[in-house]
C-alpha cells in the first residue's frame, strides 16, 4: 500500500481543549505522527472533564469529546512546570517536523518553548501557534473561546430568525475552523519547505479564521453600507430555502432549497400542484422571493402531511434540494454516511467500540482510514521516550517520580 | 496594483471549474499563496457573480462583492463545458496542470469531461480534487443541494440556535455559506497534501470531499452524545454552562461567558460582589447553566450600564472571555484588526476599492498576497487560449459567434 501523504512527518502537539487537537487530527488523518503533550499535575484537557462519557461513567479517558478529536494520535506526559521537562520538550522538537499550540498569545515563550528557541535544535521547524486573538495587536492577550470568537466574527450578529435578536449558532464553530485553517497553513508551511527546505512560523487568530468566512456580511457593509439582515433560513436571492415542519412529532423538519427555474418547476410538480408553476405569483425567482411567505405557506401544508425522508425522496427524485434536518441520532444510523465508512467504530481499550465521525474526504492514490482511536492520557510516553530519546526505564522511572513525567 | 513576483507556490498550476463558493474558495487558498490559477467559468459566468452583495445593492456580474472576494489572484477563462468543443479548451488546460479542483456535482460531472477515474487515468501526474455537498459514493451521491442542505445534512442546523426558547421555529442556519467554505479549505488542505506526495512519488490522485461530512465532523460533542450516551440532543434545552448568553448593553450587545469557576469569581468581583451570586442557584458553573434565565436577568441591570466596548476591555482585563456581538462596522473599525492589517484594499476595476477579508493564517516565510483583482467574464480567455494553448484568433472568433468560448 502506498504510503500516506504525511508519512514520516513527526508533530509535537501541545495544542488543547477543541481547536487544536482538531487540527492535528487532520494531519494524523493524512500519515503524520502526532505526539500529544498533556500533564496530570493541572485538570486534564477540558474535553476530557465534560460530558458525554461512555455510559455516563465520568474518566478523563471515557470522554466522547476528546476521543473524537483525538483519532491516530499518540499521548505522553510532560509536566511543563519542571525544568526536566521543557529540556525533554526540546529534544523531542529535536525529532520533530512541526510544532502546535493553541495557548494565549506568549506562553510557548515563556514556557521556553517558544519559535526562536526551537529553530535554534531544529532550524527546519515549522511552527503554528493558533491563539484566540494572534500574537500582535492591542487584543493579542484577550483570552478567547469558540462561542465568543463567533460573536466577535459577526456571525452572532447576522445569525437568527427574521426580524429576531442575534442569534447563537448551537456549536462553537470558530473551533474546529481554526483547527482546519490550521492544518491548511500546516500543509502549506509543509509544501513551502519541500520546495525551499526552509521552516517558518505561523500565527493564527481564530478571530481572523473566522473573518474569512464572512465576506457576504463584511462585503454588504463595505460596498453597500449597510448590514446584513436577519432573515432565519431564508436566502437574499433564493426561494423557497427554508427548513420545513414535517409530519411526526414536534422536531421533525425538512429542508428545501431551489436555486433555478427548472428546480422550481419540477418542485410544483412533484407535490402534485403544477398550476403553481404558472402562478403569477411565482413565476420568477424575483417573484417567488417577493411573495416568500405565501410560497412557504404552501410548502408547509405538503411538507406537515409526510414524514421527512418521504418528502426527502420525492423531491430529490424531481431533482430539487431537499434533506431532512438531521439530530445526533440520525447521523450515527446514516445508511449514505455508513456505506462511505465515513462512521468508523473504534475499539477503545476503555470504552469499547464506539461509533465515531471518521474522515470527510477519500483519496485515490494515498487511501487514508482512521488509524486507531484516541490514545489513553499517557499511553505512549515510555515509547516515545524510549524510541526517539534512548532513555531507559529507570530513568523513565525516576523521572514519574519526580513529577516531570505526570 | 498587478503584482505577479513569483513564489514557491507558482511551480503549482491550478485549473478551477463549478459554480459558487467551494471549488472557488479551495483555488483561493492556493492561489492567495501565489499558485497560477485559471478559473474556468460557463458562458453565462459564475453563479456568485449575480449573488451580490452588490455596491448600492444593484445586481452587476461585474461588480458582485462575494464574487470579487474568491476570485483575486485568478485568470478567468470562458468555456461551455457543455459542448465538445468547450471540453477541448478545457482538456488543453488540464494537460499543462498540476491540479484540477471543481465543485461540478457528481451527475452532471462525465458529461462535462469531470469524470474522476478517467481524468486520472488520462493524466496520471494530475490531482483532481472534487467537493461535492455528499461525496462521489453512497446512496445520496446523484442528490442536489446547497448550503441549506449541508447545514441540515450534516446536523448542523439541527442544534442552532442553542438552547433556544424558540422551540416552534425551525433548525435555523449559520449566517453564510460555512457548508460551501468548509468544502474548499478542506479541499485546498488535501490538495497540498496530494501535491507534497506527487513531489515524492510522481502520481496524482483523485480526491473526494463531502460537505456533508465536513460539516458533520464540527459537531462538538453531539454525534458521541448519542453513541457513548444514547442521549439526542438539539437546538432546544439548556446550557451545558453558564453564564452564556448575548445581553444588551447600553450601545450594544455583548456575549458574557465565564468557563472556569476562576472566571465566575472575577466577574463577580467585577459585579461588586452582588448578595445573589452566592445563591446555590449559582453555585457551580452547572448550576448556573441550568439557571441562566434567572442568572440573566439577575446580571441583566448590570450589564445594560455599560458600554460595549468598556465592558469588553474591563472583562478581558480580568481574563474573563466576554465578546462583543460585533457589527460588520464594528469589525472593519476594529483597532485590533487594523493594527494586524486584516482587511486588505485591492482596486477592482469598475468597483473602486474593496476591502476584503485578508490572510487567515500568518505565515512568517510564505507569501500571502493580493495580486491581482478578480477577472471580468472571460478576460483571459484570448490571452490564455491564443497566447498559450496554441488556439489562433480565427478559431476563438469562431468559438465566441458559436457562444462557446
Amino acid at each position: 500500500m502506498a504510503d500516506l501523504p504525511l508519512a514520516g512527518i513527526r508533530v509535537l502537539d501541545f495544542t488543547w481543549a477543541w481547536a487544536g487537537p482538531f487540527c492535528t487530527m487532520q494531519l494524523a488523518h493524512l500519515g503524520a505522527e502526532v505526539i500529544r503533550v498533556e500533564t496530570t499535575a493541572r485538570p486534564a484537557c477540558v474535553t476530557r472533564l465534560i460530558p458525554p462519557f461512555a455510559d455516563d461513567v465520568p474518566g478523563p479517558n471515557r470522554a466522547g469529546y476528546f476521543n473524537q478529536y483525538n483519532q491516530g494520535k499518540k499521548a505522553i506526559t510532560l509536566n511543563l512546570t519542571k525544568p526536566e521537562a521543557i529540556e525533554i520538550a526540546l529534544a523531542l522538537a529535536k525529532h520533530a517536523d512541526v510544532v502546535t499550540d493553541n495557548y494565549a498569545a506568549g506562553v510557548m515563550d515563556k514556557l521556553g518553548l517558544g519559535y526562536d528557541k526551537l529553530r535554534t535544535v531544529k532550524p527546519d521547524i515549522i511552527m503554528i501557534s493558533m491563539s484566540g486573538y494572534g500574537q500582535t495587536g492591542p487584543y493579542k492577550g484577550f483570552v478567547g473561546y469558540g462561542p465568543p470568537a463567533s460573536a466577535a466574527c459577526g456571525m452572532f450578529y447576522a445569525t437568527g430568525y427574521e426580524g429576531g435578536d442575534p442569534g447563537e449558532i448551537g456549536v462553537s464553530y470558530p473551533d474546529p475552523n481554526a483547527g482546519i485553517f490550521g492544518a491548511f497553513a500546516i500543509m502549506a508551511a509543509l509544501t513551502h519547505r519541500a520546495l525551499t527546505g526552509e521552516g517558518q512560523y505561523i500565527d493564527q487568530s481564530q478571530l481572523e479564521t473566522a473573518l474569512v468566512l464572512m465576506p457576504e456580511g463584511l462585503l454588504q457593509y463595505d460596498l453597500a453600507k449597510h448590514e446584513p439582515e436577519r432573515h432565519g433560513n431564508h436566502d437574499p436571492v433564493m426561494a423557497p430555502h427554508d427548513c420545513y415542519k414535517a409530519a411526526g412529532d414536534d422536531e421533525k423538519w425538512v429542508s428545501i432549497a431551489v436555486g433555478t427555474e427548472a428546480e422550481w418547476s419540477s418542485l410544483c410538480h412533484a407535490i402534485g400542484q403544477p398550476q403553481l408553476a404558472d402562478d403569477p405569483r411565482f413565476k420568477t425567482q424575483a417573484l417567488r422571493k417577493q411573495n416568500e411567505a405565501a410560497l412557504d405557506q404552501i410548502i408547509t401544508t405538503w411538507t406537515s402531511a409526510r414524514d421527512r425522508w418521504e418528502s426527502t425522496r420525492i423531491l430529490q427524485a424531481a431533482g430539487v434540494a431537499a434533506f431532512p434536518s438531521m439530530g445526533n441520532k440520525d447521523l450515527a444510523e446514516d445508511p449514505h454516511l455508513t456505506e462511505r465508512g465515513y462512521l468508523v467504530q473504534l475499539e477503545h481499550p476503555e470504552v469499547g467500540k464506539r461509533v465515531h465521525a471518521g474522515i470527510p474526504w477519500k483519496m485515490s492514490g494515498t487511501p487514508t482510514s482512521v488509524r486507531k482511536p484516541a490514545p489513553i492520557r499517557g499511553a505512549d510516553t515510555e515509547e516515545v521516550l524510549k524510541s526517539l530519546l534512548g532513555f531507559t526505564l529507570d530513568r523513565i522511572e525516576q523521572l514519574r517520580k519526580s513529577e516531570v513525567l505526570i | 496594483m498587478e503584482n505577479n513576483a513569483k513564489t514557491p507556490f507558482s511551480a503549482i498550476k491550478v485549473v478551477e471549474c463549478g459554480e459558487g463558493i467551494p471549488a472557488a474558495f479551495g483555488a483561493k487558498m492556493l492561489a492567495d499563496l501565489g499558485a497560477e490559477v485559471i478559473k474556468v467559468e460557463s458562458p453565462e459566468g459564475d453563479l456568485a457573480r449575480r449573488r451580490g452583495p452588490f455596491p448600492g445593492d444593484a445586481v452587476d456580474p461585474e461588480r458582485s462583492g462575494i464574487f470579487i472576494y474568491l476570485n483575486t489572484n485568478k485568470r478567468g477563462v470562458v468555456a461551455d463545458l457543455k459542448r465538445p468543443e468547450g471540453r477541448e479548451l478545457l482538456g488543453k488546460l488540464i494537460a499543462d496542470a498540476d491540479v484540477l479542483i471543481h465543485n461540478v456535482p457528481p451527475p452532471e460531472r462525465a458529461a462535462q469531461g469531470l469524470d474522476s477515474a478517467a481524468l486520472c487515468a488520462a493524466h496520471p501526474k494530475l490531482i483532481v480534487t472534487s467537493i461535492s455537498i455528499f461525496g462521489d459514493t453512497g446512496p445520496y451521491a446523484n442528490w442536489r443541494g446547497y448550503d441549506l442542505t449541508v447545514a441540515n445534512a450534516g446536523g448542523w442546523a439541527y442544534l442552532s440556535p442553542g438552547a433556544s426558547p424558540f422551540a416552534d421555529q425551525p433548525p435555523l442556519k449559520c449566517f453564510g455559506s460555512q457548508g460551501d467554505f468548509q468544502g474548499g479549505v478542506t479541499a485546498a488542505m488535501l490538495t497540498l497534501a496530494a501535491y507534497m506526495n506527487r513531489l515524492k512519488t510522481g502520481k496524482g490522485q483523485a480526491i473526494d470531499v463531502s460537505e456533508q461530512e465536513c460539516i458533520a465532523a464540527m459537531l462538538e460533542m453531539n454525534l458521541m452524545h448519542w453513541t457513548y450516551a444514547h442521549r439526542e440532543t438539539s437546538r432546544l434545552g439548556s446550557r451545558l454552562l453558564g453564564p452564556w448568553f448575548i445581553a444588551d448593553c447600553a450601545d450594544g450587545k455583548i456575549f458574557a461567558l465565564a468557563v472556569e469557576e476562576e472566571q465566575w469569581k472575577r466577574l463577580v468581583e467585577l459585579m461588586g460582589n452582588p448578595e445573589w451570586a452566592s445563591e446555590d442557584l449559582f453555585k457551580d458553573r452547572i448550576a448556573r447553566g441550568q439557571n441562566q434565565d434567572a442568572l440573566k436577568a439577575l446580571m441583566g441591570e448590570w450589564l445594560s450600564q455599560w458600554k460595549v466596548q468598556d465592558l469588553y476591555r474591563e472583562a478581558q482585563k480580568r481574563r474573563i472571555p466576554f465578546a462583543p456581538v460585533n457589527t460588520m462596522r464594528d469589525l472593519y473599525e476594529s483597532e485590533h484588526l487594523s493594527e494586524r492589517d486584516f482587511f486588505v484594499p485591492i482596486e477592482q476595476p469598475g468597483v473602486g476599492t474593496v476591502r476584503l477579508p485578508g490572510m487567515p493564517s500568518k505565515y512568517a516565510r510564505s507569501q500571502w498576497a493580493l495580486r491581482r483583482p478578480a477577472p471580468r467574464l472571460g478576460e483571459h480567455t484570448e490571452e490564455v487560449f491564443c497566447g498559450e494553448f496554441g488556439v489562433t484568433r480565427d478559431r476563438l472568433v469562431e468559438l465566441r459567434k458559436a457562444g462557446i468560448a
